[in-house]
């Protein structure tokens, strides 16, 4: 995956804390952005950093939300525990779930990730006394932001929209600093060749366990912000279609490929939404296509068209052969 | 235990249905090595073109005659296999890659037939009424059964059986089992393993378009409905094992009947027992019942 | 001869009903070059997986630096200082040579779960991982993607990679697959500087390279050591000369002293 560098890293904070300000308007859809901004570039850390197709992650966007409403509602918890409870609550379903995944990858990875999305969706949508059903959990407040010295009221939607934007760049830089650590280079190196990996002496299990609980948190987080976003919690978000959208957003972005791809697929995403869900009710079906086309015909997605382009290799030695076909078994 | 007797027999019922959906599922994953997470969509789409297209406007006040739920039994999986046709020549550039994108295709498409059928039929479901001939209702034994029911079992099994010959006793069945088993063997043989492809899939497409129009008189139509059967469809080829026909056909029975009898003791509970059973079946026995390594772990 | 890293003995493997590995005995002493031949087919890779942890064997057991090893997880043999390259060739292709090797140096292998320090920031990591670069020819060539290199400076990658995990014992299997004579120049060329320093044990098929490195020689055929001993007693061995190698032993020219 290509590690944009400070630079870019730079700029997309300055959009993230510049838009607020300068577009006055539509801080409801710019909290939006950024909270599914935050939700992709966790999930990449799974799909594009890892190579494990999850199919069922809106499980702990929803756990996450309904975490941080019951925090609110039941334990009287602020902003602060209640999105804390949001990320503990998602980290530690996925801690579960790594022990069901353990081992799988590919198709059956994908396969198992649905069925899991599903028995969330199931148990959120006829659980009533815990989630409230199909209702969802209803009016939830936005408790200030408690610095010590002062509040900030977080009701209006601009300032709200700040705090997204805030928590989106500290996920971003953390992420963006994780992807160039050992741990971020060693699930790179699992994605590419696990095989390897292990050989070389890497804890493939765990790093694989520890990257769906980082991204599962992250995607716990953004459950909460959308929560109090919205006031309410609903089961639809476990859906699988609500799943697929983010693998979508990360894909057409270029999150395979490229650091900043999950961003940008969400800028696009909800830039199609308002665009094209201005002329036509079914705006998804025209991005549905999109997607169908960038899986075919262009993989690496947005981000792969911004990636720099290969440092090309020097001469070969003189004397080198053509490559051969691979020796066959001894 | 005999009170059960009305749930197993149900059970059995809906589960013929279930395992002529799942095999045309199995087909497309044990012969292309593809998931075909757009099943369900092609299942709904099967229902919404019949239902809509050839039965009259009121076919949910006014049971349908025999004669035009006839035709509407031939359209739906023609309808079904003719989008299904048309994806799976876009597939083709997949091929060879990552089975990833195979799998994010055929998502991707689903989506966009789920949201085509709400483009042209609106978002708001439909009953349809079954064919007035059978619209009736028998007891046996103090429990009333809906005779639709097991008509449409009838329908489903035949479909199975014809299916069943098809590929045990034509020289083209004969290829597409091949091509499960070894699909270079058979391109090797000198048959066009494209045209073997496209006619495999537009028949497992065909298979859920068939099973979606039998089943509208029971669920009634929604555009979402084909997202209900694609898990069923998961559990019963992972549990009979891929490209094990009478695997898909027993565990079809087996998942009708769990989920029938779970419904029983819990009645909003069915479909997580089927959530649940998918779980326990990949985590504990990915291999199915036989335990026969299959193509989902190349 | 100094005394046995590794030991092998009586290990057997068997896949199914097929059985694979066949009363395999062998004595890696600490410091020399052991060779592995034998026709294709013949089981040697699976022995290199089985004695890199890959496969637990059935039967017998396996000796490192004094410990037991059997049946231990090829991290925990990555753990002990045992390294192996790979006749089909992995490698982490999108990222650079040198990205390739500094994820196996160990002070970056030690800790998997540091998330917050730069491994291209590490210096000392990094400074290693370029020694091993220049050691098998690729200096210049750090940061050229994996999957550009031109074969030969892959396979040479393929070894650094094994290399830089700066192991006790080193497996190479097949090291010479597809090289011309310049790249088996370079790997004679860095086989000669490791010899001495690290007990490496070699799969292959080129004879002539092989011999002139090699302080013993195990032919490996149908799953079992059908003769073993130094290059010059193998020319002598009917067994060797008739099973495995055939009249290509006797156009091994005498290694120069």
């Amino acid at each position: 995956m290509h590690r944009p560098g400070l630079p870019s890293i730079l700029a997309v904070i300055a959009l993230a804390a510049v838009l607020p300000a300068v577009w006055r308007s539509g801080a409801d859809v710019q909290a939006e952005i950024l909270i599914w901004a935050t939700y992709a570039l966790g999930y990449n850390l799974l799909l594009g950093c890892t190579g494990l197709p999850s199919f069922g992650h809106g499980a702990f966007v929803g756990l996450g939300g309904y975490a941080c409403g019951l925090a609110q509602q039941k334990l009287g918890a602020g902003l602060i525990g209640s999105l804390a409870a949001a990320v503990a609550a998602a980290a530690l379903l996925a801690g579960l779930c790594a022990v069901l995944l353990a081992g799988r990858r590919g198709i059956y990875y994908s396969l198992l990730t649905i069925a899991i999305g599903q028995v969330c969706w199931f148990t959120a949508q006829h659980w009533h006394g815990l989630t409230g059903g199909e209702g969802g959990l209803q009016g939830l407040v936005r408790p200030p932001l408690d610095l010590g010295v002062a509040g900030i009221a977080l009701a209006d939607n601009r300032a709200f929209a700040w705090l997204c934007a805030g928590i989106f760049v500290v996920v971003l830089l953390g992420l963006w600093r994780l992807i160039a650590s050992p741990f971020g280079m060693a699930l790179q190196a699992v994605k590419q060749n696990e095989l390897r990996a292990q050989f070389i002496g890497y804890p493939v299990a765990l790093l694989k366990s520890a990257s769906l609980v980082i991204s599962a948190a992250i995607a716990g987080l953004a459950g909460g912000l959308l929560a109090l976003k919205d006031h309410s919690a609903y089961p639809n978000v476990m859906d699988l279609h609500q799943s697929g959208q983010v693998v979508m957003m990360v894909l057409v972005g270029g999150g395979l490929v490229h650091f900043l791809g999950p961003v940008i697929g969400a800028v696009v995403y909800f830039g199609a939404r308002d665009l094209l869900g201005g002329a036509t009710e079914h705006w998804l079906l025209w991005y549905g296509l999109l997607f169908m086309a960038v899986v075919l015909f262009k993989p690496e997605g947005i981000g792969g068209l911004l990636r720099p382009t290969q440092t090309p290799p020097p001469e070969p030695l003189p004397g080198s052969p053509t490559p051969l076909p691979e020796a066959g078994r001894s | 235990m005999s009170d059960l007797i009305p749930y197993l027999l149900q059970g059995l019922a809906t589960g013929l249905l279930y395992a002529l959906m799942a095999l045309g599922f199995m087909l497309i994953v044990g012969v292309m090595q593809v998931i075909n997470l757009a099943h369900g969509a092609l299942f709904a789409l099967g229902a919404y073109v019949a239902v809509l297209g050839v039965l009259p406007r009121d076919a949910d006040e006014v049971a349908p005659g025999l004669g035009l739920w006839a035709v509407a039994v031939l359209v739906a999986p023609l309808a079904a296999a003719g989008a299904g046709a048309v994806l799976e020549l876009g597939m083709r550039r997949t091929y060879g890659k990552d089975a990833l994108y195979g799998l994010l295709f055929t998502f991707g498409a689903a989506i966009v037939i789920e949201e085509g059928i709400r483009l042209v039929w609106q978002s708001a479901g439909y009953g349809v009424l079954p064919p007035a001939a059978v619209g009736g209702a028998f007891t046996v034994g103090g429990v009333r059964y809906l005779l639709y029911q097991f008509v449409a079992a009838g329908v489903a099994g035949a479909a199975i059986v014809l299916l069943w010959l098809f590929i045990e006793r034509t020289r083209t069945g004969a290829l597409i089992k091949a091509g499960a088993h070894d699909a270079e063997m058979v391109r090797a043989l000198g048959v066009d393993l494209g045209r073997l492809r496209l006619l495999v899939f537009a028949l497992g497409c065909g298979l859920a378009g068939l099973a979606g129009v039998i089943m509208a008189p029971l669920r009634g139509l929604r555009p979402h409905m084909g997202a209900d059967v694609v898990i069923p469809a998961f559990v019963i080829i992972v549990l009979g094992g891929v490209g094990s026909f009478r695997g898909s056909v027993v565990a079809g029975l087996l998942v009708g009947v769990v989920e029938s009898v779970a419904g029983r003791y819990v009645t909003a509970w069915s479909q997580l027992a089927m959530y649940l059973l998918l779980i326990a079946v990949v985590v504990w026995r990915p291999r199915g019942l036989s335990g026969r390594i299959s193509v989902l772990e190349r | 001869m100094s005394a046995a890293l590794m030991t092998v003995a009586a290990v057997h493997k068997r896949f199914g009903r097929r059985v694979v590995l066949e009363e395999i005995d062998l004595a890696f002493p600490e410091g020399s070059v052991t060779g592995i031949i034998g026709p294709n087919g013949a089981g040697k890779t699976t022995c290199f997986n089985v004695l890199t942890g890959r496969f637990r064997p059935d039967r017998g057991s396996i000796t490192f630096a004094g410990e037991d090893i059997t049946g231990c997880s090829p991290r925990a043999i990555a753990g002990r200082g045992i390294a192996r390259s790979f006749q089909q060739m992995n490698l982490f292709d999108d990222f650079s040579a040198l990205d390739n090797v500094r994820l196996a140096v160990p002070s970056i292998r030690r800790r998997p779960f540091d998330a917050w320090g730069a491994v291209a920031g590490d210096a000392s990591a990094t400074g290693k991982a370029q020694a091993v670069l220049a050691r098998v020819g690729l200096s210049g060539k750090e940061h050229v993607g994996a999957k550009h290199l031109a074969y030969g400076d892959r396979r040479a990658l393929e070894i650094a990679v094994a290399l830089a995990a700066e192991p006790r014992l080193l497996f190479l299997d097949e090291p010479c697959a597809g090289l011309g004579t310049a790249g088996i120049a370079r790997l004679s060329a860095l086989v000669a500087s490791l010899k001495g320093a690290i007990t490496l044990v070699i799969i292959e098929h080129d004879l002539r390279f092989l011999f002139a490195f090699a302080d013993q020689v195990a032919v490996i055929h149908w799953g079992q050591v059908i003769a073993r001993g130094t290059p010059a007693e193998l020319r002598a061995d009917p067994w060797a000369r008739a099973g495995a190698l055939g009249d290509a032993v006797e156009s091994v020219p005498e290694a120069a002293p």
